[in-house]
């Protein structure tokens, strides 16, 4: 896995996965069995974690209670010796770019939790590293603040372009500010991929079930590149043989309403602040599709589907998940 | 109702304070006083007496008192640090090794001061420090590390390690860390460790009497041989001037962790 200068990698997994244990081994608190971990070009694996130019950060800010937030800010200046007029000149720069310049002589516990967290990044731009290491920025904060973290992240990062790395398990987040998203399972990474290649072109039926990807439709595939299910048939990639096999696909590659689509009953209307779900039936199944806020529907009634094929996966299925009709082809 | 939950708490302050006060009291009259026969609730004579004869011998009472106050404050110093980093590598451990390691410190506190006397003299004579300063300070910080370490392996068992390695990540060695956040945290708590440390060295008698051989005169000797003599007014006006290095260290240790927060954790 490489993250390059000025990227923003999300790394995303079920709980357990590793991904912290990952950042933190990255960052020099665990020591690694095996493999190596370079930063900037530079091998880190044998090196403390004050010279491996990665500042981690953790869920909640930690910030040091005994110093002022100016102080907190100039602390990895002046570990560096770094001389008094340039500190206080890099300092104030840092603070004012988390808007933070008014809080300076404040005790870091009368900050609210946003400030600390504009603290803790400023603190973090201000030591200019190579990588920063990111662990649940966004957890535990209510959507608005979450939403000025995010932004507050962003404008760190335009500071110098450093490459990020942020741990998160909110695919939203991760797709809000990665450029790629990585994603572990059981210690091992097994998808790299920009956000929207991610949720549309899953590796495996196991990364499309952590992604949560709602539609799964079970069919059998012929081994010549055609797969069948309830609802028609769909062209599938090489090298998935004849057997039980199931559709993947997200709510995005269902469209609604169009002109020549499948007939389908709405069964339920979600509506969201960004946009509603609709679960709708249609061939004996049932399927769950996105549409734009302000669309109107009433449960009970008729609408069509049609399915973009180029967002649909589609995957063996393990025997021991297959119905006996799928597995004997009957 | 609340007059109810007040009693109680009433009562125990109560009982505190005569706890504490009482015994003082005591020593302060006595002190001051010729004859005092039971069941007199007051000395039937005052006088100064006692405290004009301890005057007249004040260079071995003064002599005393500095070896003692110097006992206790280098005891105390070196406890503290010590213990400091004692507790947080015990608070590091886990399982059954951080349980071996709380019991070793927790030996020296449990075992009885006379036991543990014997032991560390057949060691400290060994080594050349019996009858000298050294060698009692030696004998004192052991007690009082049991102490020190024991509490700070409280203190660090409480601590938010992620501020060591959030220093760390953003650029401080080990010194730095210690010099610029876990010290400077931690310095509450090392006011309360060191008077810990001076009032455990205060209160040796036994191990400064067997390792310091008689040659090592502090202010709890001085009274344990008025004691011994029979003269109680001489040991009471003794037991005061004894009580001034422990009081004085709690006044100033109290006004200085007053304007220390705990932010430990």
């Amino acid at each position: 896995m490489q993250v390059g200068r000025g990227e923003r990698f999300a790394l995303v997994g079920p709980s357990g996965a590793g991904k912290t244990t990952l950042l933190r081994a990255i960052a020099g608190f665990v020591t690694a069995d095996s493999g190596e971990i370079a930063v900037a070009g530079r091998a880190a694996i044998t090196l403390p974690p004050e010279k491996r130019d990665a500042v981690y950060m953790h869920q909640t800010p930690v910030l040091f209670p005994h110093l002022s937030v100016f102080e907190n800010v100039a602390f990895p200046l002046r570990v560096r010796r770094v001389i008094a007029g340039e500190m206080h000149e890099r300092v104030g720069a840092a603070l004012d770019a988390m808007q933070m310049g008014e809080f300076g002589n404040r005790a870091p516990g009368t900050l609210s939790g946003g400030q600390r967290h504009r603290v803790a990044l400023a603190r973090a731009i201000v030591a200019r590293p190579a990588l920063l290491l990111l662990d649940e920025p966004f957890s535990a904060l209510d959507p608005a603040l979450k939403r000025d973290i995010r932004a507050a992240l962003l404008a760190a990062h335009s500071q110098y372009d450093p490459a990020m790395m942020v741990v998160t398990h909110d695919f939203g987040d991760a797709a809000g500010i990665a450029d790629r998203i990585g994603v572990l399972i059981d210690g091992r990474l097994v998808q790299v991929a920009p956000p929207a290649e991610l949720f549309a072109r899953p590796v495996s039926l196991g990364v499309a079930r952590f992604l949560n990807i709602a539609n799964e439709i079970r069919g059998r595939a012929d081994g010549a590149g055609n797969f069948s299910s309830p609802l028609g048939n769909l062209p599938v990639a090489d090298g998935i043989s004849s057997g039980p096999a199931v559709a993947v696909f997200s709510p995005a590659a269902v469209r609604i309403g169009l002109e020549g689509g499948t007939t389908a009953r709405v069964l339920e209307v979600c509506v969201h602040p960004e946009h509603t779900t609709l679960r709708v039936e249609t061939a004996g199944e049932t399927v769950e599709a996105a549409c734009p806020v302000g669309s109107s529907f009433v449960v009970g009634g008729e609408t069509t589907v049609v399915f973009d094929l180029e967002k649909i996966a589609v995957f063996p299925l393990p025997a021991a998940q297959a119905p006996e009709e799928l597995a004997t082809g009957t | 109702m609340k007059r109810t939950r007040a009693l109680p708490r009433v009562g125990l302050a109560v009982a505190l304070a005569i706890g504490a006060i009482l015994p003082l009291a005591f020593l302060v009259v006595l002190s001051v006083s010729a004859e005092w026969f039971y069941p007199a609730l007051l000395p039937g004579q005052w006088t100064s007496a006692n405290w004009n004869f301890l005057g007249r011998g004040s260079a071995v009472i003064f002599s005393s008192l500095g070896t003692s106050a110097a006992l206790a404050l280098s005891a105390g110093f070196a406890s503290s640090i010590a213990g400091l980093f004692a507790g947080r590598e015990i608070a590091r451990l886990q399982g059954w090794r951080r349980r071996f390691a709380v019991a070793l410190a927790f030996l020296p506190v449990a075992v009885p001061p006379l036991a543990l006397s014997i032991g560390l003299q057949y060691s400290l004579l060994r080594s050349g420090m019996g009858g000298r300063f050294i060698g009692v300070l030696f004998a004192h910080i052991v007690p009082a590390l049991g102490y020190t370490t024991l509490f700070f392996a409280g203190i660090f068992a409480v601590f938010d390690w992620r501020v060591e390695d959030e220093a760390r990540s953003l650029g401080a060695n080990r010194f730095d860390v210690l010099r610029r956040v876990t010290l400077p945290l931690l310095r509450r708590p090392l006011v309360e460790a060191f008077a810990l440390g001076f009032l455990v060295s205060c209160a040796q008698v036994p191990l400064t009497l067997l390792i310091g051989q008689g040659l090592v005169n502090t202010l709890p000797l001085e009274l344990m041989s008025y004691v011994s003599a029979g003269q109680d007014h001489l040991a009471a006006t003794a037991g005061v001037i004894l009580t001034i290095p422990p009081l004085a260290l709690l006044i100033v240790a109290g006004l200085a962790v007053r304007r220390l927060r705990v932010v430990i954790a």
